[in-house]
């Protein structure tokens, strides 16, 4: 992985300095609340409901022992002894106190790591494939040109005070795992017909109150011509992005009311215009960087492993575990194992710092010092030798970290919702364990096969509700929580936004209300489909049917309770 | 209104005027919104004037007076709307080499992010001025001493740094 | 959202009796303007039955927030328990006053006797 030299060593270090600079001046009032608010939000820190909130960025998802041992150390001084891994691949602290925090940034500085850019309107910290550097569908690892944009969007000096929020994906893979279309700028690595390395650009894709798929804007960019193109794009949007409406401030409203056409052709014209040679990253900076991604000193194995498949066939327990959490691995011999953050009735995403500390040891054992945190507030061991297998899974029993539920009905990904945020308008994290709970039976699990629930507590979409198959949104209506359920979502390289099924539904009804969506699945589905795949072919009418007559059987049972 | 430049508070030499009798009326450099620039030059060539705009503004609109113009002002609502650093790096691109200042209600935070938008001055509310002394903008400007990005501001960026500090480890 | 329950600056009758309630400026934790100052404790909040004491209250957190102390206040409409305790209407501000209902090893419910 990526290690700083001592330019990002000093850039880390000055930013805590400033950043401690802002805290005496909010003190001692030269700053005013408003003032201050974005300053600290660009540094990751909010004010919730019970306490601050610091956002710590991964970028790109990865980290290695050190860094977690040391979040592990600031949970425990700093805060009550846990973490929170989000839907962006960061870590958030729910309850540090604002004159702690440079002592926290430098702490983090301490193991190459920051809160630069995880909130505010500016670029924010890039996302990309959790799979990265093992997948076998990979055209080019996506993270060397994660951090060159890591890099050269930190403290940009133009684009800091943007319309709104923006966000960039990266993925190197056919099959797409870092959810490009729904970002405001997607890049897809791929080959053109000469075999040069590229990407595919895609611009004003989102979720929130106004979902979108985003629009492919250039099919193909030469790779040595990001940077240049990056800063065209995001000249274009903080030249003309609407700041009159904060709903309305996206790139995706832009691309949509511009028109892909005259969207994409302002993009040329500023691109044509600015100097290209001077912006771009020189070719020896970006080999500089891919030399930190090159492949681990892997071991020459076979493809199978003798002992775990002797283990799997003696412990069922570690079989379930391998056939549902593992992921295939590019290099003969090794597995990447998914570690779900989602035992049943626990707070989707939270982590322990002893579990930090267990699992820290672990990816230093076993897994070249590296792991990496998904989008769906998992955990990925991405080197692990077939051989290790076992040992690894004992010690994650120990740890209570061996859900082997990745992928399956109770994965669900939940924003924090009511419990902490102040935009919160209805509870999303009971939600997930209530849904939780009513699937625990592990074979009934596997029956249902792979169904990503994804669920947000208000119309900001942390919890990306909109590309779950199902979906769930909390609102507030009439003094009530109240909550909307979709189906059909997908966050993959078939994109597509969740349709709802009907009225909005009581907390205490959503687990009936997915028993009944998932019965419909199971009734209509057609070989090995999975619920996406039955959704895509029969469309949204019989759940909307199902669900229609859940509420019919639900209302005499709620009247006679009345 | 208090103007700053990188060597801290300076003196405002040119006069706001909002319409062309003002303008003309005025002593010494003024300064006018876009819409009055063209009539001010017809009855003033060659005078030493300012121009002023709003950051929403195309640059389309400001290029055929940018050879005339001494000066130009680049108007911000509130510190958090960042066109105007996006304007200022446009009109420098047009070549414009007078003096370019960003006026309204910054904080001093963005200082060096202005200047390195190129940016020359800031001109502040006196209201922002009282609660963010001068003295504070100049230890802003100071704080980061190093950034990635190239082709903004005078000193070279990290990576040319890098390729520089290696050029000099291979000789 | 969350500004769609907050009192006005005219506090109505149907917003009564209410407490007013911030977040510490230094500290970020949930506060409540009690008899005397600011208090951590949520049965210590001072309770306004009348308008013109809401008001009163209104302007004491405006001008906290103006001196850096405090951050965001505003007036809570609330219940009365059976031991005259506040308790908020809205269960947003409700779980200001307890802390996460997913952690109750945390926050106001951990540290101070429950609102009854």
């Amino acid at each position: 992985m990526y290690r700083y030299d001592e330019f990002d060593e000093r850039f880390v270090r000055e930013r805590v300095a400033q950043f401690r600079g802002q805290v005496e001046r909010r003190i001692d009032g030269s700053l005013s609340e408003d003032e201050f608010k974005p300053l600290r939000l660009k540094n990751g820190l909010y004010l919730q409901l019970h306490a601050y909130m610091l956002r710590i960025a991964v970028p790109y998802g990865t980290l290695n022992s050190r860094q977690l041992r040391q979040l592990a150390h600031i949970a425990e001084t700093y805060d009550k002894g846990y973490g929170h891994f989000t839907t962006r691949q960061n870590l958030q602290f729910n309850w540090p106190k604002l004159k702690d925090v440079p002592d926290i940034l430098g702490l983090l500085a301490d193991v190459e790591m920051h809160c630069i850019q995880t909130s505010g309107n500016c670029i924010r910290n890039v996302t990309s494939d959790q799979f990265a550097g093992v997948a076998a569908d990979e055209v080019e690892d996506p993270r060397p040109t994660a951090e060159l944009i890591r890099q050269w969007s930190s403290l940009h000096p133009e684009f800091v005070w943007l319309p709104r929020k923006f966000k960039i994906a990266v993925t190197g893979a056919s099959h797409d795992r870092a959810a490009i279309k729904v970002h405001d700028i997607g890049l897809k690595l791929k080959r053109d017909a000469a075999g040069a390395v590229g990407y595919e650009v895609i611009v004003g894709g989102g979720l929130g109150r106004t979902p979108m798929i985003g629009k492919v804007i250039r099919e193909f960019l030469p790779k040595d011509e990001l940077l240049a193109y990056l800063e065209a794009v995001m000249r274009v949007y903080n030249s003309e992005g609407r700041r009159d409406n904060k709903f309305k401030a996206r790139v995706k409203i832009l691309v949509h009311e511009t028109g892909e056409e005259e969207f994409r052709a302002r993009v040329e014209e500023e691109y044509a215009r600015l100097d290209g040679p001077t912006i771009n990253a020189p070719d020896e900076e970006v080999r500089r960087i891919a030399a930190y991604f090159a492949p681990p000193a892997y071991a020459t194995l076979p493809e199978t492993s003798a002992v775990l498949d002797a283990a799997r066939a003696a412990d069922p327990a570690l079989d379930r575990f391998v056939a549902q959490n593992g992921f295939a691995h590019k290099q003969p011999g090794y597995i990447a194992l998914t570690i779900a953050l989602k035992e049943i009735g626990a707070v989707p995403g939270d982590m322990s710092a002893a579990q930090m500390r267990a699992f820290a040891d672990l990816a230093e054992t076993y897994s070249f010092d590296e792991f990496r945190v998904t989008h769906s507030q998992n955990l990925v061991l991405p080197h692990v030798r077939k051989d290790d297998v076992p040992a690894v899974f004992a010690a994650l029993k120990a740890a209570g970290l061996a859900s082997a539920n990745a992928g399956l009905i109770t994965d669900i990904i939940a924003c924090p919702g009511l419990d902490y945020c102040a935009l919160a308008t209805a509870k999303s994290i009971p939600i997930a364990q209530a849904i939780a709970k009513t699937f625990a039976d592990e074979k009934r699990q596997a029956a249902i096969g792979e169904l990503p629930i994804k669920i947000s507590g208000c119309i900001n979409a942390c919890g990306h509700h909109h590309v779950g198959a199902i979906g769930i949104l909390g609102l507030e209506k009439g003094g009530r929580e109240n909550y909307q359920i979709t189906v059909g979502g997908d966050a993959s390289e078939h994109a597509a936004l969740g349709e709802r099924l009907g009225p909005g539904i009581d907390a205490e009804d959503v687990p009936a209300a997915i028993e009944a969506i998932v019965e419909t699945y199971l009734a209509e589905r057609e070989g090995g489909e999975s619920f996406i795949e039955t959704v895509r072919r029969a469309g949204i009418e019989p759940f909307k049917a199902g669900f229609a007559s859940f509420l019919d059987d639900r209302a005499p049972a709620s009247e006679a309770a009345e | 209104m208090t103007l700053i430049t990188e060597d801290g508070a300076a003196e405002d030499r040119f006069t706001r005027a909002d319409t062309l009798e003002a303008a003309l009326a005025a002593e010494g450099p003024v300064l006018v919104p876009l819409p009055v620039a063209a009539d001010y030059l017809a009855k003033r060539p060659g005078a030493e004037t300012g121009i002023s705009v709003p950051g929403a503004t195309s640059i389309d609109e400001i290029r055929p007076h940018l050879a005339a113009a001494a000066l130009v002002a680049v108007e911000f609502p509130g510190f958090s709307d960042g066109r105007g650093f996006s304007l200022a790096r446009k009109i420098r691109r047009e070549g414009f080499a007078g003096t370019l200042r960003a006026s309204g209600p910054l904080i001093a935070d963005q200082f060096a992010d202005a200047l390195a938008c190129g940016f020359t001055e800031v001109e502040l509310p006196e209201t922002m001025a009282n609660r963010q002394p001068v003295q504070q903008w100049l230890a802003a400007k100071e704080t980061m001493s190093v950034h990635y990005q190239t082709g903004y501001g005078t000193e070279p960026s990290i990576l040319q740094q890098r390729l520089t500090a290696r050029k000099g480890a291979t000789r | 959202m969350a500004k769609d329950h907050r009192a006005g600056s005219k506090v109505r009758g149907d917003k009564l009796p209410a407490i007013l309630m911030a977040s510490h400026l230094i500290e970020g934790d949930t506060v409540f303007l009690g008899k005397a100052g600011w208090t951590r404790d949520p049965s210590a909040a001072r309770i306004a039955h009348d308008a013109e004491t809401a008001a009163a209250m209104e302007a004491e957190g405006k001008a906290a927030a103006a001196a850096n102390a405090v951050i965001d206040p505003y007036l809570v409409p609330v219940d009365l328990s059976e031991a005259g305790l506040p308790i908020a209407r809205h269960f947003r501000d409700a779980m200001r006053q307890k802390g996460p209902s997913v952690h109750p090893d945390m926050g106001k419910q951990a540290e101070f006797a429950p609102l009854e």
